[in-house]
């Protein structure tokens, strides 16, 4: 783990990017309501990156732990305890949550985990359905003095706190036993890896993110018309693009790969409505098909033929 | 007694709906998560159809089985053969369940296009009316579901037993090296038969256009329904998937009677969920 001056140079001046504008102008609502629904989807998209690509276990019930995490933290949060200690009581019931449904499903392989996830968020999604019939929402007080800003710090630290441990679990040793279970999950058996072990790590910690991500949601929205929304797939499935469309199983992945599908919905949302979604499903179909590894990796994909194109001209020149 | 009839028409369609996936995943390891979107795709074909030229939609079931095998076609052509040259099933697996993963937007987003998010179904004269037998009352369209199911069964089974395109499928099945050793043409025995798994996908769509109602963005409800019969039948047995199709729906009419209607999907998934875990080959695996 070593820290180049260089690299803290960067960090450094993104979180000044990041933490002081707010403080001292005005930026619009929409931009501040765009960049919170932007952090949601870092912290969600490197959940499932956790999860799928660097464990090599697709996760198809994402939204079950990001739809425990906002009603835990909502209810919470309705009680009068401080939102702070409510985010981080949603990331732990999520984690619960993973403990009762998601242990028994991980002893599943490959495709059978994802169906079994799936399955398994949808029979969350209706019975909390079933629980919740009515509109869930804050008492008005909560929506006096109700700005954007603490929200917009909240969801900053929760992606400082997800990328950070994304990056410390990943540079450790359990993540290099979650890339084994992920390359080849017999041979790291063989060789004394306890891959079901590391595969319950990369679940709970994935868990936690998304129901720490579902609280930031939960702080921004204070009333949902209809709960079973928060449980549909749709919260696993954005995610699951915007991680593979950066490249799964790498840090900055998911990062560009939110950025660009929020932006990207944005700018076409006022041109061309729900169509950029078409467009979205083409490019997925191709990064899956010709770069798997996703935007980043394509990079390096494009300066590795870049330098064989060069070597070989450089041979066709000794030749002359 | 209601109960069990209901139990065994609605059983009927879910086995319908589970046999394009068992297909495309017993015969050939992709897993196709636009299996449901594909449904709904022919249910649309068939409202069309019904629509523009007021064919009756269990007449319509040819036309959509023409246009869905196209289609089929066209799927295994630009997106599912690129992924045979994976190196091993388990990565094929999973490649070809995230690409069919981005088809599903694809198509979602312009069938909203195209049909609007309305719901839509098909009234036809005898829509809702039903005859009784013995004190039971079974729907017309749920009774032609019933048939639809079996007829399209019994055809794929002699088909798969009985044809040498069949016998060529399952030799591909079972090794898809040794079979094109043997002088068969995998490309194409894969090519039809993804043809004909998006083909049944259609049909099952028909009958859910005429029996309850279909949406644009239905089809992950329908998918999960496939999902499950195919694993109560076995990866691979494609004959049991019919049957397994009435256990299911057999068990989510009992769980009516147990838990009431709010919760009778959940409680259907979980037996599911128990069955993945503790019989993962299947409830109809033959011993070795």
């Amino acid at each position: 783990m070593s820290f180049t001056w260089k690299k803290l140079l960067i960090i450094g001046l993104l979180t000044i990017v990041f933490i002081v504008p707010p403080l001292v102008m005005e930026i619009g609502t929409a931009v501040m309501n765009l960049l919170i629904v932007l952090f949601i989807f870092i912290i969600l998209s490197q959940s499932w990156n956790l999860m799928g690509g660097y464990t090599g276990q697709i996760n198809l019930g994402l939204a079950a732990f990001f739809g425990c995490g906002l009603l835990v933290t909502h209810f919470i949060w309705k009680a009068g305890i401080p939102i702070y200690f409510a985010v981080v009581a949603g990331g732990l019931s999520a984690v619960v949550l993973a403990g009762i449904i998601g242990l028994p499903t991980l002893r599943l392989k490959g495709a059978y985990f994802a169906i079994g996830t799936f399955a398994l968020a949808e029979v969350c999604r209706i019975v909390v359905g079933n629980m919740f019939a009515r509109m869930v929402k804050m008492p008005g007080s909560y929506a006096i003095d109700y700005s954007l800003i603490p929200r917009y710090y909240l969801g900053l630290i929760v992606v400082i706190i997800t990328i950070a441990l994304v990056y410390f679990v990943t540079h450790s040793k359990v993540g290099l036993a979650m890339v084994a279970v992920r390359d080849d999950e017999q041979a790291a058996q063989v060789t004394g890896v306890n891959t079901f072990k590391y595969k319950v790590y990369a679940l709970l910690i994935s868990s936690f993110l998304a129901g720490l991500a579902g609280g930031v949601y939960a702080f921004l929205r204070l009333s949902f018309h209809n709960i079973t929304a928060v449980f549909s797939p749709i919260w696993t499935f954005e995610p699951l693009m915007a991680a593979v469309i950066g490249g799964a199983g790498t840090l900055m992945g998911p990062i560009i790969g939110s950025v660009f599908l929020v932006v990207l919905s944005e700018i076409f949302a006022l041109t061309l409505g729900e169509a950029h979604l078409i467009i979205f499903g083409l490019l997925f179909i191709l990064v899956v098909m010709y770069f798997p590894y996703g935007l980043v990796g394509s990079v390096d994909q494009i300066r590795r033929m870049m330098s064989r194109f060069r070597w070989s001209i450089s041979k066709v020149q000794q030749k002359m | 007694m209601q109960t069990i009839a209901n139990g065994i028409l609605v059983g009927a369609l879910y086995g319908l709906v589970a046999l394009g996936l068992g297909l495309l995943m017993g015969a050939m390891k992709f897993l196709n998560i636009a299996h449901g979107t594909f449904i709904i795709l022919g249910g649309y074909i068939s409202f069309w159809l019904f629509d523009l030229w007021g064919i009756d939609p269990f007449l319509s079931i040819p036309l959509v089985i023409i246009a869905m095998f196209l289609i089929g076609l066209v799927l295994y052509i630009m997106a599912l053969s690129p992924l045979l040259k994976l190196p091993n099933i388990g990565m094929r697996i999973d490649t070809s369940m995230l690409v069919t993963f981005g088809l599903i937007w694809v198509l979602d987003n312009v069938m909203t296009m195209l049909w609007t998010p309305d719901t839509r179904t098909i009234m036809t004269s005898y829509t809702g009316e039903t005859f009784k037998f013995f004190g039971i009352r079974f729907s017309i369209t749920g009774l032609g579901g019933l048939g639809v199911a079996v007829l399209v069964a019994i055809a794929l089974y002699f088909i798969l037993i009985r044809t040498y395109f069949g016998k060529h499928i399952r030799a591909a099945t079972q090794d898809a090296e040794a079979a094109s050793l043997c002088g068969i043409n995998v490309h194409r025995i894969y090519l039809l038969s993804s043809g004909i798994a998006i083909a049944l996908a259609g049909v099952a769509g028909v009958i859910i256009i005429s029996t309850y109602s279909i949406n644009a963005s239905g089809g992950i409800s329908w998918l999960l329904i496939a999902f499950v019969v195919m694993i109560l039948a076995g990866e691979g047995n494609i004959n049991a998937i019919i049957p397994a199709g009435v256990i299911f729906g057999l068990l989510e009419a009992g769980s009516v009677l147990v838990v009431g209607v709010p919760y009778r999907q959940a409680i259907a998934l979980l037996v599911f969920i128990v069955v993945l875990m503790f019989k993962p080959q299947g409830l109809f695996a033959k011993k070795d």
